[in-house]
């Protein structure tokens, strides 16, 4: 579903609200409970297979409800044969809920910073990474997997081939979008996953017509803004969030080292980058050092330079009004405020670096950089996530997957699939 | 003259207590330091400076107290003030070399290490300082030529081998490695462990032309690293050939490189290791004075023992354990040794009798040890008579516990759960204990107190005889009600089948187990069911498996691991 609909076809969702008017008949369960509530505060045994069970549901045809802010954004699903046999497998908590204690709930709803959003259509999904890429390197895919999301994965022929308008939902991970191959060139070199990396992406610049893998990869990220600019919905974590942007504002301006596209970086390249075109960030100063594996002054952390690379710190999560801001609470929901923080490529977002349009989801209070941001592009919206995994905060090259068996109630994890569900979402006139 | 005494005078007073400020004032800046006050620390290092411009211990912890400020560049005009005051100090240049790398300026930083040169001309450490600050800036060619200019420089061929070692490996060209660590330990023998440790790292591929190279070295430092990389890459009597010929005569010598063998071998656990253990230790037994050679055989003995050679075992053990004039602890370690060797060749008669002999000379644990290894053995030959008659006198919880072995062993279930029960969870070790628990699980839902034929298909089971012992468990399985027995006996079975690679018979049995009329075997037999339909490749059939004895059992103590199990056929969790 795209934005713009579901910016006009809110109101409707009203009527939806009254089981007995507008819910499936099997939904009408002749037993005492014809409800589940999916509570998403220390009562649940698995925060993260909820999502899935959530969205399982709305893929069978159901539709559900998700009350944010009320029990750390519950979700509200038919008590039907399918859902419960799903939530016992799952080892997901639900609580059987009457019309009487529905009718209770939906009172607090209203009476505090809560509300209740319909969830319609399972968003489909698609995920961009390299076909070599092992499914432990990228959180999302993890998470999806984890949580049974279904999702496809799709590369540079598909995108540069129009596949985009299939999807509803794009995830970019760690893809470095100036074709610098990470700027891991020099210090990896003869590393056989870069020769791997290096000779799998000018093979699809070669095939794609393009001179270089420069070129190539600013195509590529025209073509999802674009994608974001028809109503699509971006989520981008790691080196994705930051490059993009760069390879999108550097119409016509050479930004990559010699070693990736043939000619040294224009050394005046931060004067030249044309910030109008990039979605969250602007008037950033490029790193112009081929050697030194960082990009901009857009990541506040510079884990790769040993010289500047921060601690990690941990990150608070904004309140918003749920009435008056339903995206942005929809994106925060979560059972824990202040979450750890965790290194990436790129791991945060400086201030000053963010253009006035940015929503701010989290921030680590008073450090000059952002965690986690949000905003709209023509008529779809992207949200930045910086750091590469939640529960690896320190990742390295050739680390263990994450096994997210062993942390299912992530925070970090949570903030993920509150994006893979928010597209889901119908709702009124949004003023986020 | 009056004048000129007092003034010497008071500069005789002066000089000790300016140095006497100064040595406050850096025992204030280390204790800012060690507080983690770094600006205030920095500050006070640089009151230092200012009136002992060189002074190495107030440069390094100025260095130290501006990194985490993220102020290194600040260093800059320090260190050139301290060139300037000291410049022949090595310290010195060891700093502003530190200093220019952090500040990115490798033309500074090669002239400053020729300068130290100068001043050094035959010292390695300029231009190991130089290729440190080279790779502190990830610049491995830029090492590399620091490295060779030094060699160069000061004409000694071997000159930064480590160095430049340590440089090949991490360019991974482990042939330039080994040319580069034999140099080094040549020169500096304290080198051969590091040296065997990084080649060890060796991809499989590299090392046979690297053990082909070392061969073509005449010497003994070659044939040691040789040997060493042998025993590290799994090859430990291949370790044992190429070293013993060339063992040097000198007996002091050759001691010294049969224990750097040995300290290798001792952190390998296969047979083939022991073997090579034993072997060292005899080599070391004949070149050590007579005390000290008793103790190197009974090891060795024991090593044999480990490995399975019980004929060099016995021939180490040959005199130890009657040895009069051997300390105690040496024979009984001979003695208890040799009544291992006894049990382990199946001489159980000859065992019984020297461990009678040796009751006086062993330790009473020990004792008792070998007591129940014995009773274990004659359990093992069938003779459950011997084995009761040998464990009478076993009064302790882990006699009960083989007490009840025998019983079960006999058919006597009811003798046998009284036992256990009395032994308690915890006797013995993890694996007996669990396994005990596993065969009290299998006995209490038994209604007889008498099943002869149980006992004899376990005793087939303890006496390796697993064919034998699941037919007749899944024959006496069909004769019992699944709630009393039948169910717990074919999921036994079902374990076996799959255990001894019959996939088929395995599931067949563990679907008869998993029948809902005995719900406390049930989960557990579909969980096995589960674990082997995915180890064969067959995780749709594992996912209704498991998805049944979730929905079937909720309660079950095992659906978390069913659901772990679930996520793993569904290929949600990432294979580690």
């Amino acid at each position: 579903m795209k934005r713009r609909e579901f910016v006009f076809r809110g109101c409707a969702g009203l009527a939806a609200l009254h089981p007995a008017l507008a819910w499936p008949g099997r939904w009408r369960s002749s037993t005492a409970s014809p409800w589940l509530l999916v509570p998403m505060d220390d009562a649940q045994t698995d925060h993260l297979k909820a999502y899935g069970l959530a969205y399982r549901a709305l893929k069978r045809g159901v539709r559900a409800e998700w009350f944010l802010n009320y029990r750390s954004g519950a979700f509200l699903l038919p008590s039907d044969t399918a859902t419960s046999r799903d939530a016992a497998l799952a080892g997901v908590t639900v609580e059987p809920t009457d019309e009487g204690q529905l009718v209770e709930i939906r009172g607090q709803v209203q009476g505090g910073n809560m509300d209740a959003v319909p969830l319609e259509k399972p968003p489909k999904v698609a995920v961009y990474a390299p076909p070599n890429a092992p499914p432990w390197d990228d959180a999302v895919t993890m998470a999806l997997n984890y949580a049974g999301i279904d999702f496809e994965k799709i590369w540079d022929g598909e995108v540069l081939a129009q596949k985009l308008r299939t999807y509803d939902w794009l995830h970019l991970h760690h893809e470095d979008f100036t074709g610098q191959y990470s700027k891991f060139f020099l210090n990896y070199a003869g590393a056989p996953w870069l020769l791997d990396m290096v000779e799998r992406n000018r093979a699809m610049a070669r095939s794609q017509g393009f001179p270089s893998v420069p070129a190539e990869k600013q195509a590529v990220a025209v073509a999802i803004a674009n994608f974001v600019e028809r109503g699509g919905f971006l989520f981008a974590m790691c080196t994705a969030t930051e490059t993009l942007d760069l390879a999108l504002a550097a119409d016509g301006v050479d930004i990559a080292a010699s070693y990736a596209d043939g000619t040294p970086m224009d050394p005046n390249a931060s004067a030249k980058m044309k910030w109008n075109r990039a979605l969250a960030f602007h008037n950033a100063q490029l790193e112009l050092s081929p050697t030194i594996p960082v990009y901009s002054d857009i990541d506040g952390h510079q884990v790769n330079s040993p010289d500047r690379r921060q601690p990690l710190g941990s990150f608070s999560l904004f309140n918003f009004s749920a009435k008056i801001d339903p995206v942005a609470t929809m994106l925060v929901q979560n059972h824990r405020q202040v979450i750890p923080d965790f290194y990436g490529l790129t791991t945060s977002f400086t201030r000053k670096t963010l253009k006035s349009s940015v929503t701010v989801l989290a921030e680590e209070p008073g450090a000059p950089w952002v965690k986690y941001i949000h905003g709209e592009h023509g008529q779809g919206t992207w949200t930045f996530f910086g750091g590469h995994d939640p529960e690896d905060p320190q990742h390295q090259i050739g680390d263990a997957p994450t096994d997210l068996s062993l942390h299912p109630h992530s925070p970090g994890y949570r903030l993920i699939l509150n994006n893979v569900l928010f597209p889901a979402a119908k709702k009124k006139e949004l003023k986020t | 003259m009056r004048v000129f005494g007092r003034y010497i005078m008071s500069l005789g007073l002066l000089v000790p207590a300016t140095l006497g400020a100064q040595q406050q004032g850096i025992t204030r800046a280390l204790d800012l330091e060690r507080r983690g006050d770094y600006a205030a620390a920095a500050q006070a290092y640089r009151a230092v400076l200012s009136t002992r411009p060189a002074d190495a211990t107030a440069l390094l912890g100025l260095e130290r107290s501006l990194l985490p400020l993220n102020r290194s560049g600040e260093m800059l005009p320090v260190i050139r003030a301290a060139l300037a005051a000291a410049p022949t100090s090595s310290a010195v240049h060891g700093i502003a070399l530190r200093t220019w790398a952090a500040a990115d300026q490798p033309d500074s930083i090669r002239s400053i290490a020729e300068r130290w040169a100068r001043i050094a001309p035959t010292d390695e450490t300029p231009y190991r300082e130089w290729g440190a600050a080279e790779l502190a800036r990830q610049n491995r060619p830029g090492a590399r030529v620091a490295y060779l200019r030094g060699r160069a420089r000061l004409g000694r061929p071997d000159a930064l081998a480590a160095e430049l070692a340590q440089l090949a490996l991490a360019d991974g060209d482990y042939p330039a490695a080994l040319r580069e660590w034999l140099l080094a330990v040549r020169k500096l023998p304290g080198y051969r462990a590091t040296a065997v440790t990084t080649l060890g790292q060796a991809p499989e591929r590299a090392r046979a032309d690297l053990l082909r190279s070392l061969a073509d070295e005449p010497d003994l430092t070659a044939r040691r690293i040789e040997a060493e990389l042998r025993a590290y890459w799994g090859d430990p009597l291949g370790a044992l050939r190429v070293l013993t010929p060339a063992l040097p005569a000198d007996r002091t010598q050759a001691i010294a490189v049969l224990r750097g063998l040995l300290d290798q071998l001792r952190g390998l656990q296969t047979s083939e290791a022991k073997q090579a253990q034993g072997r060292v230790l005899e080599a070391l037994a004949d070149r050590s004075p007579a005390l000290q050679a008793s103790r190197l055989r009974l090891e060795a003995a024991q090593a044999y023992s480990a490995a399975g050679d019980r004929g060099s075992a016995r021939r180490m053990l040959g005199g130890l354990a009657d040895d009069r004039a051997a300390p105690p602890a040496i024979s009984s370690g001979a003695a208890a040794t040799l009544v291992e060797v006894l049990i382990s060749e199946g001489r159980l008669e000859e065992a019984q009798k020297r461990l009678a002999e040796s009751r006086p000379t062993v330790p009473a644990d020990e004792y008792d040890l070998l007591r129940r290894r014995l009773v274990m053995a004659w359990i093992r030959a069938g003779d459950l008579a011997r084995a009761d008659s040998a464990v009478a006198a076993d009064s302790s919880v882990a006699g009960l516990a083989l007490n009840g072995r025998i019983r079960l062993y006999r058919g006597d279930i009811k003798g046998a759960v009284e036992r256990f029960k009395a032994a308690g969870p915890y006797t013995g070790d993890r694996v007996e204990a669990t396994q005990r628990t596993g065969l009290l699980a299998l006995l209490q839902p038994l209604e007889a107190d008498s099943l002869p034929e149980l006992g004899r298909a376990l005793l087939q089971l303890e006496q390796g005889d697993t064919a034998q012992a699941t037919a007749a468990l899944e024959h006496l399985a069909s004769q019992l009600p699944p709630s009393h027995g039948g169910a717990e006996l074919n999921l036994l079975a079902g374990h076996l089948m799959a255990a001894t690679g019959r996939p088929a018979d395995a599931e067949r049995l563990l679907r008869v187990a998993a029948t809902r009329e005995a719900p406390g075997t049930a989960p557990a037999a579909e969980l096995a069911l589960a674990e082997l339909l995915i180890s064969n490749r067959r995780p749709g059939d594992a996912v209704d498996v498991l998805e049944h004895l979730i929905l079937t059992y909720p309660q079950s103590a095992l659906v978390p691991q069913a659901r772990r199990k679930l996520d793993e056929a569904r290929g949600a969790v990432p294979k580690t």
